[in-house]
C-alpha cells in the first residue's frame, strides 16, 4: 500500500528532479528567457554551472554578449568598471525594449553579467585576465578562449551608442536606439515645476521692483568671467571629446600626465589651468588700472602691484612657454641677420 | 579756450594719420602670400567665388542672378543665383568696375586677390568707430591697431583668400558700430544705415544670423536690467523691421528670414519692447494709482495671449524635423549635435571644437588682456559698453563650440584688449607724468599733502586728458550731457573733489614704470607672433606648396599641373570625378564639369562618390560609369609627404558614404579599430578604388619598397593591375593622379568575364534585397 502510493512529498521530489534534469539537457534558451524577464534591466546574472548548461548545447539558436565583472576592481576609476556596466545594461534594456514586437530576434541575443568573485572558473575558461573586457559569444564558438569576439576599446568608447554598433555589426539584431533614462524622474519634475510655480509671483515682483541678483552688475562681471574662462580653457573640447582631466603615463604607471604634447588635443586639467592663467594676467590688470588706484596707501599699492606684476610676467612666460612646447612652433621676429 | 581747441584739431589730425597708418599695416601684412608665392587665390571655396566673379563681370548682373550652372553636381546642376550670398562677388565686381571705368586694366584676378586686404584696412576702421563709441578715441586707436594684425582675422583675409569671411567682418563690425551709434544717438539716419549696413551683411555670409541674434539679446538684457530707454526703440525696432524685408531681398535668404527659429528672437523681442514702450508711454500720462490698475489688468489678459502665441510657436517650430534651426546652427546650441548626426558637418576641421593652443595661436596676447577688458566695460556700465560686453561673452563661447568662429570673437577680442590697454596706459602715464621728479606738484601729490593749495593745473590736466579720450559727438546724447554737467560741476567745486582726484588717480612711480614697460613687452610679443603667423603660418596658398629642404626652396605645383592637363588633354564636356574638396578647383581652373564640389548641399550625391572610391573597382567603375564620368582625380601625397591626401581623407567618404549606402560599413576598412593601409590592413581596404587609384604603380617610385611618406608605412598591396581603369596622367610629384574609365571592350578580358558572372548574381541579389547601392540605377 504504502509502497505503490509514495507520499506526496516524495512525489514532488521526484518529479522536480526529472523537471531539472530535462532542463540541463534542454535547450536553455526558455531559462535565459525567464531570467531575462525577471531581471530589471534585463541582463542575466551568469555563473559558472549555468555557463556550462549554456555551452554544453552546441550549436545554439542565440548570441550572448558578456560582460565580466569584477566588483573588488570597482573602487578603481580608471577601469571604469561600473560606468562601463551601466552602459552595458542600458543597450541591453534597450535591446529588450525595442524588440518587444519582435520575440525572432529577442531569442537570437542575451546580455549576460559574470562576476569574478562567483564564478572564477568561467573567468579562466575565457582566459580573461584583464578588465574591462566584453565578449560576444557567437552560436557556433566551441573553444572560448579564442572564438568569441572581443569587444575593443573602441567599441565602447562611445558608450552605449558604439557597444550597439558592435552589437548590430556582428550579430544580425537590430538594437534600435539608446533608451536613457531621463535625468530627473517625473516626481522630481513636478516637484521643481511645482516649486517655481510658487516663486514665479515673488520672482515678478522684484523683477519689477529692479531687485534681483540681475539688476547686480558683480553677477553680470563675474557671469561674463567665467564664460570667458571657461572658452579659452577649451572646455567645450573636453565636454565634446569626453576628455578626461588626466591621464596615466604610459612609461611609468604611478606618474599621470598632465600637459599632452601636440596640439590637436588637451587634457582636462590642462586646459584649466591654462584658462586660470589667461584670465588671471587681465583681472590683474582690471585690478591695478581700477581698484588699486582708489587705494590709499602708496606702500599699498606697491607691494599689491609689484606682486600682481609678478604673477603676470610668470602666468604669460608660462603659457608662451607651453606653447612652443605644445605645438613645437618656432615663433620668431624677423630681425636682420647681422644682429645673429 | 583757444589752446584746447587747437589740442582738439591736433589730436584730429594725428588720430587720423594714425588710422591711416593702421589702414596702411592691416593691408601690407596681408600681402606676404603675394610675396612669398605669387597673386594667386587661395585654397578651395575663393576658386568658386573667383569663377563666379568672371561670370558677373562677363555677363552683367542679371545673367548672374539667374544663372544655373551645369558644370557642377552633374546631373543635377546647381543654381548659382539663389543659393550663393553675392555680397563679396557683386563688392569684387563694383571696384573692378570702378577701376575699369577709371582706365585702370586690372584682372579679375588681381582684384579679386586686393579684396580681403582692403576690406580689413576698412575693418579695422570701423573697429575704431565702434571702440570710440563704447571707451572713446585712445581705446578705439588701440582696438583698430589690434584688430589690423590678429591672427586669426589675417588667416582668412590674406591676399588671395578670397572668400565671405573677407568682406563679413567688416559688415559685422560697421553693423554693430552703426547699432551702438544709434543707441548712444537715438539718431534714426544711423537707425537706417544700420539696416543698410545689417542688408549688406545679410549678403555677404551665413554669420548674420550671429547679428540677429545678439542684437535681440541686446535689447532683451536692456530691457530686462530697467535700461530701457527710446534711444533703445529706435536703435532696435527699425533694424528688425527694414533689416529683415531687405534681408529677404536676398535670394539665398528669402523667407528664410522669417521662416527659420534663427530669426525668432528677434521677433519677440520686437513685441516685448513694443510692450514695454507701451508701458512707460502709459506710466508717463497715467497717475501711479491709476497704472497699477492698469498694471493688473494688462498683465493677466497679456499672460493669456502670451501663453497662446507661445503654445503656436512651439508646435509650428516642433513640426519641422530639426525644429526650424539648421543643422550648423543646432551644433552651436547643443556641441555635440554635429559630431553626433551630421557626418559632412563634423567632417570639416574647421568645425572641430579648438583647444588652448588655438586661442594662443590666433588672439595671442589679446587672450591675458580681454578679462582686463570686460572688467574695464562695467566701470561704468553704458548700454555701448554693455552691448561689447555681450558681444565677446557670446562669440567666446560659440568659438569654443566651432574653431571657425574665432574669427567673429577676433574682433570683439580686440575691442576689449583695445579697451583695457588704453585703461591700463591712461593709469600709467598719468602715474608717471604727475609723479615724474621733473614736475614740482608731484611731490605734493605724492605725499597725500592735504593742507598745501589744490594744484589747479593738475586737476585741468586731468580733466581735459579725460575730456581727449570722450567720444566727440555732434549730438550728444542725455548720457554725455550728464558727464558734461559733471564735469563742470567737477570744476567748480575744486576743494573737495581735488583731494578725491589726486588720490584716485595715480600708482607709484616706480612700479608704473615696470608695468609700462611690461605693457610695451608685451604688445611687442603681439606684434611678432602676428607678423610670424601672418608670414609662416597663414599665407600658405594650399594650391601651391613649398617646402625647405637643406637644397633651397621646393615649390610643388601640382595642382595647376593637373587641372592644366585637364583643361587641355580633355573634351570640353567631359565630367571629372574627385572628393568634393576638389570640385570648385577643377570647374575653376579645369573648366570640366564635376559630380559634386564644395557646396555641399546634397549628401546624397557626396555619399555616391563616397561610395564609389571605397568600393571595389568593378562596382565603383558601374557607378561612375551611371554618372558618366569620363576622368576620376585622386589627389596622393605619399611620395612627398602631403598630408591632405584622399587616403587620410578616406574615412570620411566612407563614413559618408555609409551613411546613405549601408553596405558600406566602416569597420570593414579598419583593422581592430585602427586606419591602416599597410601589410595588416583588411582585404576590403585593400581593394578599394581609393587604395587602388592611389598607389597604382607607387612600388616603381622607390625600386620595390612602396614606402608612403604620409603613413609612415610601407603599403600593404604592391602589385596589381587596374581592370576599369586606366592611368593618364600623373603630376610630377605625384600628388595628383588622373585615371580615365575604360570603355566596356577595353577592359581585360578574363577578368570581364569573370566579373560578369560574379555581376549577374549580384544584380540577382540587388533586385531581391532592399539596400539601395546606386541611386543611378
Amino acid at each position: 500500500m504504502a509502497i505503490t502510493n509514495p507520499p506526496p512529498l516524495l512525489h514532488f521530489l521526484l518529479i522536480s528532479l526529472l523537471i531539472s534534469l530535462s532542463h540541463s539537457s534542454s535547450d536553455p534558451l526558455s531559462e535565459l528567457k525567464s531570467l531575462r524577464s525577471t531581471s530589471d534591466s534585463s541582463t542575466i546574472h551568469l555563473s559558472d554551472s549555468l555557463f556550462r548548461r549554456i555551452l554544453s548545447h552546441h550549436p545554439r539558436t542565440f548570441s550572448l554578449l558578456v560582460f565580466f565583472d569584477a566588483t573588488q576592481l570597482h573602487n578603481k576609476p580608471e577601469l571604469q568598471l561600473q560606468s562601463l556596466k551601466s552602459e552595458f545594461k542600458l543597450v541591453s534594456k534597450s535591446f529588450f525594449e525595442n524588440n518587444q514586437n519582435n520575440p525572432d530576434a529577442l531569442s537570437k541575443l542575451f546580455f549576460g553579467v559574470i562576476e569574478f568573485g562567483e564564478s572564477q572558473s568561467t573567468f579562466a575558461q575565457f582566459g580573461v585576465n584583464s578588465l574591462p573586457h566584453i565578449r560576444l559569444v557567437g552560436p557556433t564558438d566551441k573553444d572560448m578562449k579564442s572564438e568569441p569576439v572581443k569587444m575593443d576599446a573602441g567599441d565602447y568608447s562611445r558608450l552605449a551608442d558604439s557597444m550597439a554598433e558592435f552589437v548590430e555589426s556582428r550579430t544580425n539584431v537590430v538594437v534600435g536606439d539608446i533608451v536613457r533614462p531621463p535625468i530627473v524622474s517625473r516626481k522630481q519634475m513636478g516637484v521643481i515645476v511645482l516649486g517655481v510655480l510658487i516663486m514665479l509671483p515673488f520672482l515678478i515682483k522684484r523683477v519689477i521692483v529692479g531687485d534681483t541678483m540681475l539688476h547686480d552688475w558683480k553677477v553680470w562681471l563675474a557671469g561674463a568671467v567665467f564664460v570667458y574662462f571657461f572658452s579659452v580653457s577649451g572646455a567645450m573640447f573636453n565636454i565634446i571629446r569626453k576628455m578626461p582631466m588626466v591621464i596615466p603615463d604610459r612609461n611609468d604607471p604611478n606618474k599621470l600626465v598632465f600637459f599632452y604634447q601636440g596640439s590637436g588635443m588637451q587634457l582636462g586639467a590642462e586646459g584649466f589651468t591654462i584658462g586660470f592663467l589667461y584670465t588671471i594676467v587681465g583681472l590683474l590688470l582690471a585690478l591695478m588700472t581700477h581698484v588699486l588706484v582708489r587705494v590709499r596707501s602708496v606702500n599699498a599699492q606697491r607691494l599689491v602691484m609689484i606682486v600682481a606684476l609678478f604673477v603676470s610676467f610668470l602666468a604669460v612666460n608660462r603659457v608662451v612657454l607651453l606653447d612652443n612646447w605644445k605645438t613645437g612652433y618656432g615663433i620668431h621676429g624677423y630681425w636682420p641677420s647681422s644682429w645673429n | 579756450m583757444e589752446d584746447s581747441s587747437l589740442r582738439y584739431a591736433f589730436g584730429n589730425v594725428l588720430c587720423f594719420f594714425i588710422l591711416l597708418l593702421i589702414g596702411l599695416l592691416a593691408f601690407s601684412i596681408r600681402l606676404f602670400s603675394v610675396i612669398k608665392y605669387e597673386s594667386v587665390i587661395h585654397e578651395f571655396d575663393p576658386y568658386f567665388n573667383y569663377r563666379v566673379t568672371q561670370f558677373l563681370t562677363k555677363n552683367g548682373i542679371y545673367d548672374f542672378w539667374n544663372w544655373f550652372d551645369d558644370r557642377t553636381w552633374y546631373p543635377l546642376g546647381r543654381v548659382i543665383g539663389g543659393t550663393v550670398y553675392p555680397g563679396l562677388t557683386l563688392t569684387a565686381g563694383t571696384l573692378w568696375w570702378i577701376l575699369n571705368s577709371l582706365n585702370i586694366p586690372l584682372s579679375v584676378e588681381t582684384v579679386c586677390v586686393f579684396t580681403a586686404p582692403i576690406f580689413s584696412a576698412f575693418a579695422a576702421w570701423a573697429t575704431y568707430y565702434l571702440t570710440k563709441e563704447v571707451k572713446g578715441t585712445g581705446a578705439g586707436l588701440a582696438a583698430a591697431a589690434l584688430l589690423a594684425m590678429v591672427p586669426s582675422y589675417i588667416s582668412r583675409s590674406v591676399a588671395g583668400s578670397y572668400d565671405n569671411e573677407a568682406v563679413a567682418i567688416f559688415a559685422l563690425i560697421f553693423t554693430f558700430y552703426l547699432y551702438v551709434k544709434t543707441l548712444n544717438t537715438g539718431s534714426l539716419f544711423y537707425a537706417t544705415l544700420n539696416a543698410i549696413a545689417y542688408f549688406y551683411m545679410v549678403c555677404s555670409w551665413g554669420g548674420y544670423t550671429f547679428i540677429i541674434n545678439l542684437i535681440p539679446m541686446h535689447a532683451l538684457l536692456c530691457i530686462v536690467t530697467g535700461r530701457y530707454s527710446s534711444q533703445l526703440y529706435i536703435a532696435y525696432c527699425p533694424l528688425v523691421v527694414l533689416g529683415t524685408l531687405l534681408a529677404a531681398l536676398v535670394p539665398v535668404v528669402g523667407f528664410n528670414a522669417v521662416l527659420t527659429s534663427e530669426h525668432f528672437a528677434s521677433f519677440l523681442v520686437f513685441i516685448i519692447i513694443h510692450v514695454v514702450a507701451l508701458a512707460y508711454y502709459i506710466k508717463g500720462i497715467l497717475s501711479p494709482k491709476m497704472f497699477k490698475v492698469a498694471v493688473t489688468l494688462v498683465v493677466s489678459v497679456g499672460l493669456v495671449v502670451c501663453c497662446a502665441v507661445v503654445a503656436v510657436l512651439v508646435a509650428l517650430v516642433a513640426s519641422s524635423p530639426t525644429k526650424g534651426w539648421s543643422g550648423r546652427s543646432l551644433s552651436l546650441l547643443d556641441p555635440t549635435y554635429a559630431s553626433k548626426y551630421i557626418p559632412i558637418i563634423a567632417s570639416v576641421s574647421e568645425h572641430q571644437p579648438p583647444t588652448w593652443p588655438s586661442y594662443f595661436m590666433d588672439i595671442n596676447v589679446l587672450a591675458f588682456l580681454v578679462p582686463a577688458g570686460i572688467v574695464a566695460c562695467f566701470l561704468p556700465l553704458s548700454d555701448a559698453s554693455s552691448f561689447v560686453i555681450l558681444y565677446i561673452v557670446t562669440s567666446v563661447y560659440f568659438s569654443g563650440v566651432m574653431v571657425r568662429l574665432m574669427l567673429v570673437l577676433a574682433p570683439a577680442a580686440c575691442i576689449m584688449s583695445g579697451i583695457a590697454l588704453s585703461e591700463a596706459f591712461t593709469v600709467f602715464t598719468r602715474s608717471i607724468k604727475f609723479q615724474f621728479p621733473g614736475i614740482s606738484q608731484s611731490h605734493q601729490i605724492d605725499a597725500g599733502d592735504t593742507s598745501s593749495e589744490p594744484s589747479g593745473d593738475v586737476i585741468q590736466n586731468v580733466v581735459k586728458t579725460d575730456k581727449i579720450d570722450e567720444p566727440v559727438k555732434e549730438w550728444p546724447s542725455r548720457r554725455n550731457k550728464k558727464k558734461e554737467k559733471e564735469n563742470v560741476e567737477k570744476t567748480s567745486k575744486p576743494s573737495i573733489k581735488s583731494k578725491i582726484e589726486k588720490r584716485l588717480m595715480v600708482l607709484p612711480l616706480e612700479t608704473s614704470i615696470i608695468s609700462l614697460c611690461l605693457l610695451v613687452l608685451l604688445g611687442a610679443f603681439y606684434v611678432i607672433h602676428c607678423v610670424w603667423a601672418a608670414a609662416e603660418a597663414y599665407s600658405a596658398p594650399s594650391i601651391v606648396l613649398t617646402s625647405h629642404t637643406p637644397g633651397g626652396l621646393h615649390v610643388f605645383d601640382d595642382f595647376r599641373e593637373a587641372y592644366a592637363w585637364l583643361s587641355h588633354n580633355t573634351d570640353v564636356d567631359d565630367k571629372v570625378a574627385s572628393w568634393w574638396d576638389y570640385g570648385y578647383q577643377t570647374t575653376a581652373m579645369a573648366n570640366r564639369t564635376v559630380i559634386v564640389d564644395n557646396n555641399t548641399w546634397n549628401n546624397t550625391h557626396i555619399a555616391t562618390v563616397g561610395t564609389a572610391m571605397s568600393s571595389p573597382e568593378k562596382a565603383a567603375w558601374e557607378i561612375f560609369n551611371s554618372l558618366d564620368v569620363k576622368y576620376v582625380l585622386v589627389v596622393f601625397g605619399g611620395l612627398v609627404g602631403y598630408p591632405s591626401d584622399d587616403i587620410n581623407k578616406f574615412l570620411w567618404m566612407v563614413r559618408i558614404g555609409g551613411g546613405v549606402f549601408p553596405h558600406i560599413k566602416e569597420p570593414d576598412y579598419l583593422r581592430d579599430g585602427q586606419y591602416r593601409i599597410d601589410s595588416e590592413a583588411t582585404p576590403t581596404m585593400l581593394n578599394c578604388l581609393m587604395y587602388k587609384l592611389s598607389y597604382y604603380r607607387f612600388v616603381e617610385t622607390d625600386g620595390g619598397k612602396g614606402f608612403d611618406r604620409v603613413r609612415r608605412t610601407e603599403i600593404g598591396k604592391k602589385y596589381f593591375k587596374l581592370t576599369h581603369f586606366e592611368e593618364v596622367f600623373t603630376t610630377h610629384h605625384w600628388m595628383v593622379r588622373i585615371y580615365k574609365l575604360k570603355s566596356p571592350r577595353n577592359r581585360i578580358r578574363s577578368k570581364t568575364k569573370k566579373s560578369k558572372s560574379k555581376s549577374s548574381s549580384s544584380t540577382n541579389l540587388k533586385r531581391s534585397g532592399t539596400r539601395k547601392k546606386n541611386p543611378w540605377h
